[in-house]
């Protein structure tokens, strides 16, 4: 009950004019970079990161949960009408819903993936509503021990899950620690990883290095490789978005299922939203009464995935809101944010900030409502971004990422740095490094130092702590659960073709 | 670029890491963990990693897009790339002397260029509209300060 209470002071807070009107630009900003290839919601939330300076905290992060969620909605555009998804959460749905479309169904197979998106992304918000107070409880018996086991283990999670190769993740993960420690050591005074340069005293900036390695490096990577000159070629919107009883038949339980995947893999750490579209996708091709349609253009295979991604949007806000670890590159840029207006995330923000916390979530049942009124309406003006030819998207794009990273103090070493980083990205990007552990060892480096620090202090200098203390200690297990389980899997996958010979 | 200069490149990093880890000063403060224990063992660990990775990459099990057809780079891959590279170049040298616009206008021209767009008046004017443009939103509406406009003050 407590929670009903708190929720509908929140949504007094969410329905004042100025609060939807953050919101409502958030979801048509979102809705927009999910539509357009080379940019996704960490790399706008980054952006954007400057207005923190001028806009009051509420109404930023109500934009910027509306831009979390609305780039989850817009993927399924690209995927469904151009077969090229703007984010890698979409790729499942491309499977089925660019089939759709080449049979004459484009506007059913939007019609699942917008009404899936709002049935789950509200399941998903609820499910935050409830569980997240909970959590909060629990989270409060944490101790600095703790929470540095907490984020060793969400570290090892992003390196270890996500990508092709244990290696490359942790050599990216230890690239964003070794940059999240350059500066002056807040305890100590002392400077690293400085060269003598007096800008580097206050560390890099995560607008700088998320700007860089995502926007910058992917323009290096599709300009090196040269195949991005013209426009992908775009199915025509065909079919009515109109649903059949037998499209809303095959559907709504694939959209249930599929925030059932999505809400608590999306609160795991490296959790992410690629998981739950691929499990939600192959249960609806187990389940479904005409497994011969998958492949041709099943609706099941647009709906479960969507419902699954934007459910899992609502699930990565809930480790990020109680305990204040990120499991994403875009809760990573969120928890930044938090930082810039002096927050203090983890349990404490729902005391301290109960009513920042409470409109937010309140912001995010009514941007449901508003991304499910954009999409379909605006069907056209979406469509109409795609055909934007490649070299004015980009110059667009960059052109935008220098505005973000110049407008922080116009320093035009910041300028240089986005560079520097957009190479370090082209080279990731090429090479198969996966991103979001540079950016996630970036954020948490200084935090996780922090909390290690004043485990000992308590602990009186004993290094026992971490593995005396039987929370700290499992969740260490676990880390190291994840960071052998990949080898050794991969050992025993070489071996068995052995065996059976 | 091979993955084999990508191990030599990280390797040099971990070099000037642990360098710079080496000329971090003690400090006066009483503490469990100094300023250089952390980036101590970061550095140990990139550096472990990177050995791998370089064992690996020598080996020739480590991946590069640009030994797969359908990802492989076009002709002109390196000018391509250089060409975008000018454009931040070119805005970082003009910005403090001629206001915002025309590097950004500049900029984009050199981005544009590099997804084989010409080099003409239409590209200005495409390019010039979209920094304005971007000017106007950050600089007078939401009043985040991006410089003058132009090198005239407006």
């Amino acid at each position: 009950m407590e929670a009903l209470d708190a929720l509908l002071i929140g949504f007094s807070s969410a329905l004042t004019p100025t609060t939807l009107m953050w919101g409502f630009i958030g979801c048509f900003v979102g809705t927009m970079v999910g539509v357009l290839p080379g940019l996704g919601p960490a790399l706008t939330i980054a952006l954007l990161l400057p207005l923190t300076y001028h806009v009051p905290a509420t109404s930023m992060f109500v934009m910027f949960a509306g831009i979390y969620y609305g780039a989850a909605y817009g993927g399924a555009t690209t995927s469904i009408l151009l077969n090229t998804p703007g984010e890698t959460s979409s790729v499942i749905t491309a499977l089925e819903g660019n089939k759709m479309a080449r049979s004459g169904r484009a506007g059913q197979a939007l019609a699942t993936a917008a009404i899936g998106s709002f049935v789950a992304g509200t399941l998903g918000t609820l499910a935050l509503t409830f569980i997240a107070p909970e959590l909060v409880e629990i989270a409060l018996a944490f101790g600095p021990a703790e929470y540095f086991s907490l984020m060793v283990l969400a570290l090892v999670a992003v390196s270890a899950v996500l990508g092709n190769s244990l290696l490359r993740g942790l050599i990216a993960l230890s690239l964003g620690l070794l940059i999240g420690m350059v500066g002056i050591d807040l305890q100590t005074g002392q400077m690293r990883f400085t060269f003598g340069q007096p800008q580097l005293l206050d560390g890099i900036e995560i607008t700088v290095a998320a700007v860089g390695i995502f926007a910058v490096g992917e323009a290096l990577f599709l300009a090196w490789q040269g195949r991005s000159s013209t426009p992908s070629s775009l199915m025509k919107l065909s079919g009515s978005l109109w649903m059949s009883a037998r499209d809303w038949s095959r559907s709504w339980k694939a959209w249930i299922r599929g925030a059932l995947f999505g809400f608590p893999i999306g609160a795991m750490p490296a959790g992410g939203a690629e998981l739950p579209t691929l499990l939600s996708y192959y249960t609806e091709k187990k389940l479904s009464k005409h497994p011969e349609e998958f492949g041709k253009g099943a609706i099941e295979g647009v709906a479960g995935p969507e419902a699954a991604n934007n459910a899992s949007a609502a699930g990565v806000l809930m480790p990020l809101l109680t305990l204040g670890i990120p499991t994403s590159a875009t809760a990573a840029v969120m928890l930044s944010a938090f930082e810039s207006y002096g927050i203090q995330t983890g349990p404490q923000l729902f005391s301290t900030n109960s009513a920042l916390v409470w409109t937010l979530i309140a912001s995010l049942y009514i941007g449901n409502v508003i991304l499910l009124l954009l999409n379909l309406p605006l069907i056209g003006l979406w469509v109409r971004l795609l055909k934007i030819p490649p070299p004015w998207l980009y110059a667009s794009i960059i052109i935008v990422s220098i505005v973000g990273v110049y407008s922080a103090g116009n320093s035009v070493f910041n300028v240089g740095l986005l560079f520097v980083f957009g190479l370090i990205g082209y080279v990731m990007r090429r090479f198969d490094f996966p991103a979001p552990p540079v950016l996630m060892g970036l954020i948490l480096a200084p935090l996780a130092e922090q909390s290690m620090r004043q485990a000992l202090t308590i602990s009186q200098g004993q290094w026992t702590t971490f593995v005396t203390r039987p929370l700290s200690a499992s969740l260490l297990g676990i880390a190291l659960l994840l960071l052998i389980a990949q080898p050794v899997y991969r050992h025993w996958r070489n071996r068995q073709p052995k065996a059976t010979l | 670029m091979t993955p084999s200069r990508v191990a030599v490149l990280l390797l040099a990093i971990c070099a000037v890491a642990g360098w710079q880890v080496s000329v971090i000063p003690e400090s006066a403060i009483q503490m469990a963990v100094g300023p250089d224990m952390v980036p101590a063992v970061v550095v140990l660990l990139m550096s472990i990693v990177s050995v791998f990775y370089a064992f690996s990459a020598f080996r020739g099990q480590q991946r590069d897009e640009a030994s797969e057809e359908e990802h492989s780079a076009l002709p002109g891959s390196q000018l391509r790339m250089a060409t975008l590279l000018l454009g931040g170049v070119i805005f970082i040298v003009l910005v403090p002397v001629s206001g915002f616009v025309i590097p950004a206008t500049l900029c984009g021209m050199c981005i544009a260029r590099s997804f084989d767009a010409p080099l003409n008046l239409r590209s200005a004017l495409i390019c010039g509209s979209v920094a304005l443009a971007f000017w106007v939103l950050f600089a007078k509406i939401l009043l985040i300060g991006l410089g003058p406009a132009s090198p005239f003050g407006l």
